[in-house]
């Protein structure tokens, strides 16, 4: 029996079942369903505007190298007037990070984007293999989520720009409602499902916006995008793997999936519906830690569950913002009047006195200093 | 654990005179201590029924479906058990029960007819009914659900409640549509019945672990937006009040519960045979998949199910401004989000048209006509 025809062309002869609902399609169709829903995902949300220049979080990764070029072609094809930049963090792990970062350059050439790669030595003066080093496999994973979220508003403000988009797919979000239902934080659940998020800014700082706009893209479609258009990246885990309890809402998504296609599409939907029922989003803290890197399969960037910097933009807050002249964004309040103010040590947003990121280093400082008296304590003895 | 034989000179932690029997959350109990633990999370649970808030002219009565399964059962002994005590007490209940059974036998295997002889003995005080869940279509929300979702149902006898039923849910294309709609009838059916016995509440046996099960199966189903009704204490949108007095409980406590009352209460239970293997299978549900979770979850986690629990109770309840779903009743709110990523079109969902009045959840099981 010779293989059914595409059923979106019904010329064709169909060589891929879609993930998502299981129809047949040929090759060139897939392709061109796969951009038009994100197209549709862009426009739908208004994520851009004409002029916008907007950095890619780039790891190498299948997400975010399928959202380069996804993004690319759209703004070519729609005309959407944006200027692409890639940015790439390096966590500095040695034969996982060197490598993707690899991937990137060539992915900047493949595109011609202008691409800016920041370090974590440079910024912190830690790679995260020293700081592995000091702190051991476990629970590295806050140090690397924290250090990043950082890290990528700090590269869009040194370039000017103040959107950031990452390549969270469908099944990062399901997972981390899932995730959020499980640990019981109800906080961030109603921010992970937002589309779109910002980081509140103080007035001599720039407000930098968060974007996912392969949020209803299927992990597995992403792989079959990147595989039929013969896309160039890097397929490694991160070598310090993460907690095993994510793995475990990880293993329940696929089985879900398995069960009923349409599940991933259905948690998210459910995680926006239990968002409205929230209540105002909390300014819950740059400093309720945590996060980590939020994957089992690729550690792309921006792959850590943001640890509550991020508010969901709504009409309402846009509204506030506007009724302020547009100059400082007003951070919801929590129930006990949490205010957003400046880290004393870096400047950075922050909910307490000083930022998560520099309470962690003055913890790997004091740590690195105390072992150091152990050694020279060693030798003396 | 429960279950968990421990050496046999570890006594009791809260009378400490009886050598315990089991551990509870970290602590040994004695048979005695445990069966009171139980019993206390429950009756903690029914404040609101206590005798002094009873009219003494006219009887609070509330519905209590028993399933057969370990939860439901024992709730209706500890009921049982508390009524009794009450009446001992004061000389008059609180509240009366009313029990029902659902049969579905017309389209699944259901629990042995002798299991409910057995019960009623059991509990010969209270008021039990049989209802046939093909009778669903005996009531009005039942007659709209078959004239209006269900495609073909003219060809089919009209007088034969039971084919109509087996038509419905042969239709539906999935296990867990199967499952799902058959859940909705069974809920619809006991909400019908609760007020046509002038009954207040239903309380339901739903245990900690079940309750967990629960909100991660309609969250995975589309339906997060009820968690606030289907897994919390009050109002619900049918029309009557939910209470779920085991929600303090976990599922391994009351299965060691069943077998240490006196006679034990597992003569009573039927029990569902789920095969592990059965994860990879199609024909899986959600609902079977979220039981197989929170089964290892409860063993190596026990603190995760509460937390999930936790979580879906800290959702605030919808505002009433939507309009109830024609097949499961909630109120639901016009799509806004996800479904416009759903299927690659440019258009809404195709399969808007006749199920227009539907939930988001539903729409994922009703078949698209």
């Amino acid at each position: 029996m010779p293989p059914p025809p595409c059923a979106l062309c019904t010329t064709n002869r169909a060589a891929i079942v879609r993930p998502k609902d299981h129809s047949k399609l040929c090759k060139s169709c897939f392709i061109t369903v796969f951009e038009t829903e994100i197209h549709h995902t862009i426009t739908s949300n208004n994520l851009f505007h004409r002029g916008e220049r907007i950095a890619i979080g780039a790891s190498g990764g299948k997400d975010s190298t399928v959202l380069a070029s996804v993004l690319k072609t759209l703004n070519e094809r729609y005309d959407y007037g944006v200027e692409l930049t890639l940015l790439s963090i390096d966590e500095g792990i040695k034969g996982y990070r060197d490598d993707s970062l690899e991937t990137v350059k060539r992915n900047a050439t493949q595109y011609s984007m202008p691409l800016t790669i920041l370090g974590y030595a440079e910024l912190y003066g830690w790679t995260m293999d020293q700081v592995v080093s000091q702190v051991g496999k476990k629970g590295n994973c806050t140090y690397c989520g924290v250090f990043r979220r950082q890290a990528l508003d700090r590269g869009a403000a040194r370039l000017g720009i103040q959107h950031v988009v990452t390549g969270h797919n469908a099944d990062d979000v399901a997972e981390t409602v899932l995730m959020n239902l499980l640990r019981a934080d109800l906080p961030r659940l109603s921010r992970t499902t937002s589309i779109i998020t910002s980081t509140p800014s103080t007035s001599d700082t720039t407000n930098i916006q968060r974007s996912k706009p392969l949020k209803y893209a299927y992990e597995k479609e992403i792989v079959l995008y990147a595989h039929h258009k013969g896309l160039d990246y890097f397929s490694t885990e991160c070598i310090y793997s993460p907690e095993a309890f994510r793995g475990s809402a990880r293993a329940l998504i696929k089985n879900l999936e398995r069960v009923r296609p349409s599940a991933i599409l259905d948690i998210v939907r459910s995680g926006e519906d239990m968002a409205a029922l929230c209540g105002p989003a909390p300014a819950h803290a740059a400093d309720d830690g945590g996060g980590g890197c939020g994957r089992t399969e690729s550690s792309d960037i921006g792959g850590a569950v943001a640890p509550g910097l991020e508010v969901e933009i709504t009409s309402a807050t846009v509204q506030k913002r506007g009724k302020k002249g547009g100059v400082a964004y007003v951070a919801p309040r929590q129930g006990k009047g949490q205010v957003m103010g400046k880290c004393e040590v870096c400047g950075y947003l922050s909910s307490q006195r000083v930022c998560k990121a520099c309470v962690l280093l003055e913890g790997l400082r004091k740590g690195r200093a105390r072992r150091g008296v152990e050694i020279e304590g060693g030798e003396g003895g | 654990m429960p279950g968990k034989h421990l050496d046999e000179d570890q006594l009791c932690a809260r009378c400490g005179d009886n050598v315990s029997v089991l551990t509870v959350r970290s602590e040994p109990l004695c048979r005695d201590c445990f069966l009171r633990y139980v019993h206390t999370k429950v009756i903690k649970r029914m404040e609101s029924f206590r005798v002094r808030n009873a009219a003494s002219d006219r009887p609070r009565k509330v519905l209590v479906p028993v399933s057969f399964g370990v939860s439901s059962v024992s709730l209706l002994h500890i009921l049982d058990h508390h009524l009794k005590t009450q009446l001992a007490k004061t000389g008059r209940t609180g509240f009366d029960i009313v029990v029902a059974f659902v049969d579905s036998s017309a389209i699944e295997t259901s629990p042995d007819p002798e299991l409910r002889a057995s019960l009623r003995d059991r509990y010969i005080n209270h008021e039990c009914q049989l209802l046939p869940l093909a009778s669903i279509f005996d009531t009005d929300a039942g007659s709209t659900i078959l004239g209006e979702y269900i495609p073909n149902m003219d060809s089919v006898e009209p007088s034969n409640p039971e084919e109509k039923l087996a038509a419905l849910i042969n239709s539906l294309d999935s296990a867990t549509a199967r499952a799902d709609v058959q859940s909705t009838l069974r809920t619809r059916l006991l909400v019908q019945h609760a007020k046509s016995m002038d009954c207040e509440a239903i309380l339901w046996g739903d245990s900690t672990t079940r309750l967990a099960e629960k909100t991660l199966s309609e969250t995975a189903k589309g339906r997060g937006f009820s968690l606030p009704w289907v897994t919390g204490d009050g109002d619900s949108p049918l029309g009557i009040t939910y209470h779920f007095p085991m929600r303090d409980l976990l599922k391994k406590e009351l299965v060691s519960y069943a077998a240490m009352t006196d006679p034990p209460l597992t003569e009573l239970i039927h029990s569902r045979v789920v095969t592990q293997s059965s994860t990879s299978s199609k024909n899986t549900t959600i609902d079977e998949l979220m039981a197989q979770y929170f089964d290892s979850v409860e063993e190596n986690f026990p603190s995760i199910v509460s937390n999930v629990v936790r979580t879906a109770g800290k959702l605030s309840t919808p505002s009433i401004s939507g309009s109830p779903c024609g097949l499961c009743g909630n109120l639901a709110q016009p799509g806004r989000f996800g479904i416009e990523g759903w299927g690659g079109t440019q258009q809404k969902d195709s399969s808007t048209s006749n199920t227009s009045n539907l939930c988001y959840g539903c729409t994922r099981s009703l078949p698209k006509s």
